[in-house]
């Protein structure tokens, strides 16, 4: 359904007042993108330009104070700052520990499932996408309440079975899993319904003849279910990488506000707090700034990796 | 053989049955404790002895919850229409004109999905308070009128779309609106209606923009009224979880009744 915006007709006169049509043609496929564009511009690409020239100023984001040119510094401050240093190590934590429950184990079930048919099926599907539209604020109000300390249902059945309480949000060696694993309580059902589709997809004539030939049911796995799953893997993979730690934001927020002694910090989180915490606008988009070209790196080399190692059924 | 078969699918279903019990108890807890009086939330019965109602209306009591979920449906409802109309447009010029520019203008909108919010979050409240969109429903929905998304995902269903019909359209001498709104828009009925149920969701539960954005109670959104509930009263567990079960009921209902498409609806655009 393509065709060309410029219907210079070779034949056609250049007429003068042919002139405002052809102007019209070539504007029209602009004013039909002109909306969309328009907000990504004015809401993100020139906030992110804005962002980069704040990186090299320091402002306390009062309206009256002008912002202040300080070079690099804000670079240098951050890079030598413990506290980032402690949000760059729980963001890779919180980028690892999810890749388990939004891969591994919904491709694990997704692939032991495969023979689930008709109403059980559906009925199982209906009941484990349910968090996936669970707010997330609600998400984390409900599981403050299952792992409470004092009062919670999984202390008390730990306590009923003679095990000592976790302290699941207040102990530092334990918290940050705690909000992995909400995160990734979001996460576990839909991925498994992806991977199911995925797997339902693959044409059931290879499993079939590879049957034939006594493969193994582990060889079919391995040799024809993962490869022709490879780009769901890497897509979900590539997904978590780049924003796993973007959605245990508001669990932070909500939940832990980066403590115990900062144990569940990232940088998602550093961001927010030097920016409307202590109003440290320069900070905030100085640690943006670093973040983002690392994300952008990340983004480019998984999409290499995408297009080397996927393996699509041509 | 038959015996390994019945191994396999019990297996298979005490899988799916954990992971449904991982998936829905959560929720159920949350309904359950907020029925329960005040003198058996601890308690780690199932059904409350003698459910009550008071926790709502508590919550009713002490936060303008009818308001502030009409505003959450307004914005929601805003945002998911304001993210149909730009997303249709867009992915329309993007299939139907090949121009100088269109590709750049493609990654364009493909790329703004890898800028976290939290890089353009200080920029974006500064151009907010100028324009004076504080406490403001059209604050929260302005930013989000457009989504890489909704472009993408029409884009992707409207490249399918037979070429012979367009022309035909063409030659008939109906111009690129008319045939985008009388050809086009009958045949995307699926994918459009699919769009609007996941941007609806996506912004009733958005959480990050309101919190920067919203100060005041009475032009609060649900996540954000949730957050300054749970603030206040931290630990009065009923009538938090109470104000928790009337923030999901619009979306659990609609999810009762349209699951089949709601489930849809997000595999077709992937997580975010």
């Amino acid at each position: 359904m393509t065709d060309t915006a410029r219907p210079l007709d070779a034949a056609a006169p250049p007429g003068a007042a042919r002139l405002p049509r052809i102007m019209l043609r070539r504007a029209e496929p602009w004013l039909y993108l002109a909306p969309a564009l328009g907000v990504l511009l004015v809401w993100t690409y020139i906030p992110l330009l804005e962002a980069f020239e704040l990186s090299f100023h320091e402002w306390n984001m009062l309206p009256r104070a002008e912002p202040r040119y300080v070079g690099l510094q804000n670079y240098q401050n951050l890079l030598s700052l413990p506290d980032m240093r402690q949000a760059v190590w729980n963001t890779l934590l919180y980028t690892l520990g999810l890749l388990p429950m939004a891969v591994l184990i919904p491709l694990a079930v997704a692939i032991l499932t495969q023979d689930l048919h008709g109403r059980w099926r559906n009925l199982y599907r209906t009941l484990i996408f349910v968090p996936m539209i669970v707010a997330p604020i609600v998400a984390a109000i409900l599981w403050r309440w299952l792992l409470n300390e004092d009062h919670g249902m999984v202390n008390a059945l730990l306590a009923g079975a003679g095990l000592p309480k976790i302290g699941f949000l207040s102990d530092p060696q334990v918290a940050l899993w705690t909000l992995v694993w909400i995160t990734g309580w979001k996460l576990i059902g839909f991925a498994t319904l992806l991977f199911s589709a995925a797997n339902a997809g693959i044409n059931p004539a290879y499993v079939e003849a590879a049957r034939m030939d006594g493969a193994t049911r582990w060889q079919i796995v391995r040799d024809i279910r993962l490869p022709l799953l490879s780009p769901t893997i890497l897509l979900l993979t590539m997904m978590t990488i780049l924003f796993g730690a973007q959605w245990s934001f508001v669990y932070i927020n909500a939940l832990t506000g980066g403590g115990p002694l900062r144990s569940t910090t990232n940088v998602y989180y550093v961001m927010w707090e030097y920016g409307f915490r202590s109003m440290t606008a320069g900070w905030s988009t100085a640690a943006g700034m670093m973040t983002f070209a690392v994300l952008g790196g990340v983004a480019l080399l998984l999409l290499r990796v995408m297009k080397r190692y996927a393996v699509y059924d041509e | 053989m038959t015996n390994d078969r019945l191994w396999h699918r019990l297996a298979v279903h005490g899988v799916m049955i954990a992971l449904s019990v991982l998936a829905l108890f959560p929720v159920l807890w949350m309904v359950v404790t907020s029925i329960k009086p005040a003198n058996e939330v601890f308690s780690l019965r199932l059904w409350p002895e003698r459910p009550t109602l008071e926790h709502y209306a508590f919550v009713t009591g002490a936060m303008p919850i009818l308001r502030i979920l009409w505003n959450t449906f307004l914005m929601a409802a805003t945002t998911a229409a304001a993210q149909v109309a730009t997303g249709l447009l867009s992915a329309y010029a993007l299939v139907r004109w090949r121009f100088p520019g269109g590709r750049l203008a493609q990654s364009l909108i493909a790329l703004s999905w890898l800028v976290p919010f939290q890089v353009v979050m200080i920029p974006n409240y500064v151009l907010a308070t100028q324009l004076g969109l504080l406490n403001s429903l059209a604050g929260l929905v302005i930013p989000n009128a457009a989504a890489a998304f909704a472009v993408l995902l029409l884009y992707g269903a409207m490249r399918g779309f037979p070429r012979e019909v367009i022309e035909a359209a063409r030659m008939d001498g109906a111009g690129s609106f008319r045939i985008l709104w009388q050809v086009v828009v009958p045949n995307l009925r699926a994918p459009l209606a699919a769009l609007s149920i996941l941007a609806f969701i996506s912004a009733w539960n958005d959480y990050f923009w309101p919190l920067l954005l919203i100060r005041r109670m009475d032009s609060s959104v649900i996540q954000i009224g949730l957050q300054f509930f749970m603030t206040q009263e931290g630990n009065d567990w009923g009538p938090l979880m109470a104000a928790a079960t009337l923030a999901s009921i619009p979306i659990l209902g609609l999810y009762l009744v349209l699951h089949r498409q709601v489930i849809d609806s997000f595999m077709r655009s992937g997580i975010r």
